[in-house]
């Protein structure tokens, strides 16, 4: 059956069986099909397998069926070769691609079996050798642990590309924690490869196991590339003896990182915790464990804690968590000084870290190549780091970088500058201000530094008070540490000034800070002019008084010390006197009064010019005085242009109440102009001031014009005094006075006069007001010097209430009345009284005449001696009363309707006013039949003024004392002024009705004012004083004017029925006018009154 | 007072006169330990604030911590009581020469840990100079007393020079602990020595 043996020279290796490629499916069944054949053929042979690990020898093994010895195996190549074999393998050098036929003879087969297989590359597993680990070692600070094995590339003489697999597998239980793959190349030499790879977890903490293998991916073999088996494993244990029992310890690690800390120990870690909070554990081999932080935060200065805590102890270690450094920002290097360059940025974001930590910087030169390196005790200000370098002779360019540092990366700026042009000088110091003059001064100051090489320009601040600040800019020539000096001019005399500097260098880039102020008072002036004068004759005539304004600051150049005064005239100056600086006036004594004054005012500088002014007054006749009111607080005054005029003109003011020769203030204008603008801090509204133009000529002053004036007009404050200098039945002459001028406050422009019928006390004539009431009449009295004034057309025996008010331009002032009484019109009366006389007289003759003539027919008619039984009208009578003749009707007795019902009850007292005021005449003498005289008190309207009185017959019980006056109307009112005064002296004596604003009142004192007086004492009264009521029995004379409209009656409650004896529409009836009159009380006293 | 009479006695009196009356540096000494007693919570709360937490949480203690070259204030009272004046003074010399080195150490330590924390290095500082003065008082009491005065030795060692962040920490936990426990005992043991020598 073995008929096949196939003999090979090479070695054998056993080689793995692979499986075919699903690719060459097909064909491999085909050829499994056939071999199947011929081994059912031959008997034994099958599962011929090819491999390669170095492409070059194929190693073919295959399986006997039974314990067939081979003797024999033969190849056809290009050459037929036959081997002699005894295993079931054989070593070929590898063949040309196609199919080769292998034919194994089996000699000691019962069937001497032949088999034949087709040999080809495809079929080929290329299989490479297991890598070998050359070392496997670890760094244990960095947790690193490094490979390295030998790639063997002399075996392949040809490029290759290799890819390595690396697995990593911790702890006893060889968890697989990293698989890598590495790709590198053959190139037919022998290499070491390295790899290293940085543990999560420290290597103290657990065993770590390395293993690799390989894959070679030969483009040119077209059979099967497998994976080399995996290398033995490697391991680097940890290290039980290490003192440290946390790792990693005094680790930096970046924000927001992921790290694993673990802890060895021999007996169980209960709680693990960083800072504060805990952390789940991770068994490691034996005892030790390990905790897991992701997303660390930045940590504290001393770093983040983590402990692990046992039954017997803690461990612990600490972590700095942070940030790489940031790149520095506004990095700025610029010098103060020319010596050295200072550096100065911003960290930029903190990096969490400090102490040895921190950043370290170095600044590099690249052209000089140095450095300076900063130091960590080199405090920064204010959040900026600075570093000098010094200046380097001859070299201007400078390229800086500088590197930041720390142990979780590194970063640069960099700058390059010209250093000539970034020169910010020192701030100026010992600034020093020296006089020259008055007008100039020296400023010197000292500026440290190397400036030998460039200018510098420097800014002078001068500052004075009240004035605008002045800048300054001077270029000096620089030198090495220096005192600079610069002129300063233009100033003012005598004036503190406050200077300050700064400075740069000529090419600007950025100015030095300001200096110290240094404030200086210039020097003293001679005062740049005199004083401004004026004079004044003393009231006698016989002393000057000579008065000076103050020098402003700016002409008096100093402190002034004194005035002198002397007097010049055409042959000598005599000096009069020195007065000392706070006086500004001299009062002399003059021997002659024709002399030029002249003023000169001192200082330490000197004396000012002199001011001059003539003595002499010129007088000017031709004087009247004009009038001014302001504008705007201003007071304009013009003039007509006087060529005699020569010298200047002066315009003096005063108070005008003040005496003649007060003055409050002088202004001088130029003898060209024609109008000037007078303006004070003194001027006041509602003052008068007089105002005084002088003119000059060359000997003397004239006064020009004489004009009083007002900055404001007001209204007058007080009203005139008026007074009635006459009365008539129809008209009355006032006389008032003139208002003095400091009530006036304003130019009286005329007078408002009012006058009304009224009488004090009235309602009506409270609230008189000119507007709109038709019986006011009102005379504008426009001529100011009329002081009389006379009202005609008035009515006879009538109060009239007079007002008088001045006004200006201002306002109106305040008001003042008086009531007066016009006379009776005796004419009038006496014709009242004949008219009707004679009418009846008339009457009379005609009637008797008439009667007389008429006596036969007046005889036969009604007292005829034989009546006519015709005429008999007593028969008729009774028929016309059944007939219901309306002829006859005053005999008819038909019901009488009242119009009114009144129910009279003792407390309902109050609805029977209101019912009287409704209809007082028609039932009043109805009521009064109807009720109790008793019950009723009689009021009494009685005129303020008592001429005589009768006292009333009738007592009534609740009302105690009770009157009724007739007052004779006439006699009510004095002709003279001020009736008032005299009124109501004697609340008993002048009893009747008063409104209750009145009642208790005394009634003296008020009655000298004026009408306002009586709201003064307004507010409720009640009418308590009912002894003061005159009770009349209810048979009183009634007033005949039963249709007047404008009586009233008196009420208990009432105030307004205070009202006319004299009524005013009513003037015709003599009755009126007859007495004072009264009426029946119907009304029942209050008992509790 | 405290800091006026403790800069008099930083000068340490060794000199080898006739004894005079110790009640005087006994005194000087029991006020300055006083004087010292005040400050050590605010010693060690100043220090465990700043070493973050857990150390910085409140009621932060680990007993178990200590120092092998610092030597325990915890005695039992019998054995305290019984010791003699002289050997009740070594001790303590020899546990505040110790905690002066310590803090030194510590200061150190915290330069690097906490160098922008001028308020704790001022107090370790402050403390250290403190026990320098208490030292410099009890080798007065002895020289008073007409004991030897043990020689100043090292302490420390060259261990430290090592340590991890985390060790610093405990060892300065562990010096500011044991300098309020030594300096409590050192008032008890000068009051003691008070009682017996009075002024």
């Amino acid at each position: 059956m073995m008929s096949i043996y196939l003999f090979w020279r090479q070695p054998s290796q056993m080689v793995d069986k692979k499986r075919m490629k699903t690719s060459d499916f097909r064909w491999l069944l085909s050829k499994f099909v056939l071999l199947y054949l011929m081994v059912q053929v031959t008997g034994a042979l099958r599962d011929l397998k090819c491999t390669t690990n170095n492409l070059k020898v194929w190693d073919c093994s295959w399986k006997a069926g039974f314990e067939s010895v081979i003797d024999e195996v033969c190849i056809e190549d290009r050459s037929y070769s036959c081997h002699q074999v005894e295993k079931t393998n054989i070593k070929i050098p590898a063949l040309p691609p196609g199919d080769h036929v292998m034919t194994v003879k089996s000699s000691h087969s019962p069937a001497n079996s032949l088999s034949k297989f087709i040999l080809n590359e495809k079929n080929v597993s290329f299989i490479p050798d297991t890598p070998e680990i050359l070392s496997f070692s670890a760094d244990f600070p960095t947790s690193t642990l490094s490979l390295e094995w030998n790639d063997k590339g002399s075996a392949f003489p040809y490029h290759v590309n290799v890819t390595w697999e690396i697995k990593i597998l911790r702890t006893e239980r060889r968890e697989l924690i990293k698989l890598e793959t590495y790709n590198t190349n053959l190139n037919g030499k022998d290499r070491v490869h390295q790899w290293s790879w940085a543990s999560d977890l420290p290597l103290e903490c657990a065993t770590h196991y390395v293993s690799i293998r390989c894959y070679i991916d030969y483009l040119h073999f077209s059979g099967h590339k497998e994976w080399s088996d995996w290398s033995q494993m490697k391991k680097i244990p940890w290290s039980p003896n290490s003192q440290t029992k946390v790792f990693p310890q005094d680790k930096v690690v970046l924000v927001g990182s992921d790290i694993i800390f673990c802890c060895i120990s021999q007996s169980k870690v209960l709680v693990a915790q960083i800072g504060s909070t805990l952390c789940p554990l991770i068994h490691l081999d034996e005892k030790n464990v390990a905790i897991k932080i992701r997303n660390i935060s930045v940590s504290e200065n001393s770093g983040t804690n983590v402990i692990f805590t046992t039954d017997d102890n803690v461990y612990g270690t600490v972590i700095f968590a942070g940030y790489p450094p940031d790149i520095p920002q506004k990095l700025n290097c610029e010098t103060h000084d020319l010596k050295e360059i200072v550096c100065t940025w911003n960290p930029g974001r903190p990096t969490g870290l400090v102490g040895p930590r921190n950043t370290n910087y170095t600044l590099f030169e690249s052209f000089s190549r140095k450095y300076v390196t900063f130091k960590r005790a080199e405090t920064f200000i204010n959040e900026s780091y600075q570093l000098f370098f010094q200046i380097l002779p001859d070299q201007e360019i400078y390229n800086f970088t500088l590197h930041a540092q720390n142990p979780l990366g590194k970063s640069e700026s960099a700058q390059l500058v010209n250093i000539m042009e970034r020169v910010s000088p020192h701030t100026p110091t010992s600034l020093k201000v020296k006089d020259i003059n008055s007008t100039a001064v020296i400023l010197s100051w000292h500026l440290p530094g190397n400036f030998a090489q460039i200018n510098l320009l420097c800014q002078i601040e001068i500052n004075k008070a009240n004035s605008k600040q002045e800048l300054q800019n001077a270029t000096i020539k620089g030198a090495k540490n220096a005192d600079y000096l610069i002129d300063v001019n233009k100033l003012n005399p005598y004036t503190k000034y406050t200077f300050r500097i700064r400075c740069s260098a000529e090419t600007f880039w950025k100015w030095s800070k300001w200096s110290n102020a240094k404030q200086h008072l210039t020097k003293e002036a001679i005062p740049s002019k005199g004083p401004d004068i004026w004079r004044e004759w003393s009231s006698d005539g016989r002393n000057l008084v000579i008065y000076w304004k103050p020098l402003s600051i700016n002409d008096a150049n100093g402190k002034i010390l004194s005035y002198n005064v002397s007097c010049s005239s055409h042959e000598e100056t005599q000096f009069l006197s020195e007065v000392l600086d706070p006086q500004h006036k001299a009062e002399l004594p003059l021997s002659k009064r024709d002399c030029i004054i002249s003023v000169v005012a001192k200082n330490s500088a000197g004396s000012s010019p002199p001011s001059k002014i003539p003595t002499i007054e010129i007088p000017n006749d031709d004087l009247k005085v004009e009038e001014v009111v302001g504008i705007g607080k201003k007071i304009l005054l013009s003039w007509h242009h006087n060529p005699n005029m020569t010298c200047d003109y002066v315009i003096k003011w005063c108070n005008s109440s003040r005496s003649e020769h007060c003055l409050m203030d002088w202004k001088k204008v130029s003898s060209n102009s024609t109008e000037t603008i007078i303006e004070s801090d003194q001027f006041r509204s509602g003052i008068r001031y007089h105002f005084f133009l002088y003119g000059c000529r060359n000997q003397g002053y004239q006064l020009l014009r004489s004009i009083i004036g007002y900055i404001e007009e007001l209204a007058p404050i007080v009203a005139p005094n008026f007074t009635v200098e006459d009365t008539s039945s129809d008209s009355i002459l006032v006389k008032w006075e003139d208002i003095p001028v400091e009530e006036l406050r304003g130019f009286l422009r005329g007078y408002l006069f009012y006058f009304q019928k009224g009488e004090k006390d009235t309602s009506k004539m409270r609230g008189l007001e000119p507007v709109g009431r038709s019986d006011i009449k009102i005379k504008n009295i426009t001529d100011i010097s009329q002081k009389t004034l006379r009202i005609a057309d008035l009515q006879g025996k009538t109060s009239y209430r007079l007002v008088l008010q001045a006004y200006t331009d201002g306002g109106v002032g305040p008001k003042k009345s008086m009531f007066v009484v016009t006379k009776e019109n005796s004419v009038g009366l006496i014709i009242a009284i004949l008219i009707p006389v004679a009418v009846a007289v008339i009457v009379g003759v005609v009637t008797s005449i008439l009667c007389y003539r008429k006596r036969e027919w007046i005889k036969e008619t009604f007292y005829p001696d034989i009546p006519n039984p015709e005429n008999c009208k007593a028969l008729q009578f009774q028929k016309s009363v059944c007939e219901g003749s309306n002829a006859l009707k005053t005999l008819e007795m038909n019901p009488c309707t009242p119009n009114n019902v009144e129910v009279l009850e003792t407390r309902a007292a109050p609805k029977i006013e209101d019912t009287e005021i409704i209809s007082p005449v028609a039932e009043r003498p109805e009521e009064g039949s109807n009720t109790e005289p008793e019950n009723h008190v009689v009021v009494s309207y009685c005129p303020p003024i008592i001429e005589e009185e009768i006292p009333n017959p009738v007592v009534d019980e609740a009302g105690g004392t009770s009157q009724v006056i007739y007052i004779d109307v006439q006699s009510m009112y004095q002709p003279q002024a001020k009736p008032e005064e005299e009124q109501d002296i004697d609340p008993v004596v002048g009893p009747g009705y008063k409104p209750q604003m009145r009642l208790p009142i005394n009634s003296t004192l008020e009655e000298t004012a004026a009408e306002d007086d009586i709201d003064k004492t307004a507010g409720y009264r009640p009418q308590a004083n009912v002894n003061t009521w005159n009770l009349v029995s209810p048979d009183s004379p009634r007033s005949t004017d039963s249709n007047s409209e404008v009586v009233s009656f008196g009420s208990p409650c009432s105030i307004n029925s205070r009202q006319f004896l004299i009524p005013p529409k009513d003037e015709d009836s003599p009755k009126s006018n007859g007495a004072g009159w009264s009426f029946t009380n119907f009304f029942q006293n209050k008992p509790n009154d | 007072p405290a800091p006026i009479c403790f800069l008099g006695l930083l000068l340490p009196p060794l000199n080898p006169a006739a004894p005079i009356s110790p009640a005087e540096p006994i005194s000087q000494a029991y006020s300055l330990a006083l004087y010292m007693q005040k400050n050590t919570s605010t010693l060690l709360q100043t220090y465990l604030q700043y070493q973050g937490s857990p150390f910085s949480d409140p009621g932060f203690s680990a007993p178990e911590l200590q120092l092998s070259s610092l030597p325990p204030a915890a005695v039992s009272f019998k054995t305290w009581h019984a010791l003699e004046d002289g050997e009740r003074l070594n001790r303590a010399q020899g546990a505040f020469l110790a905690l002066t080195q310590h803090l030194q150490l510590v200061g150190d330590d915290q330069n690097d840990l906490n160098p922008g924390s001028p308020i704790l290095l001022a107090q370790l500082g402050a403390a250290r100079l403190r026990a320098q003065g208490l030292l410099g008082n009890m080798a007065a009491i002895m020289a008073a007393l007409g004991l030897p005065v043990p020689p100043e030795e090292d302490t420390l060692g060259v261990v430290p020079f090592g340590a991890s962040a985390f060790e610093r920490k405990c060892r300065g936990y562990v010096v500011t602990r044991e300098y309020g426990h030594w300096t409590d005992r050192a008032v008890r043991d000068l009051a003691l020595l008070k009682a017996k020598y009075p002024a």
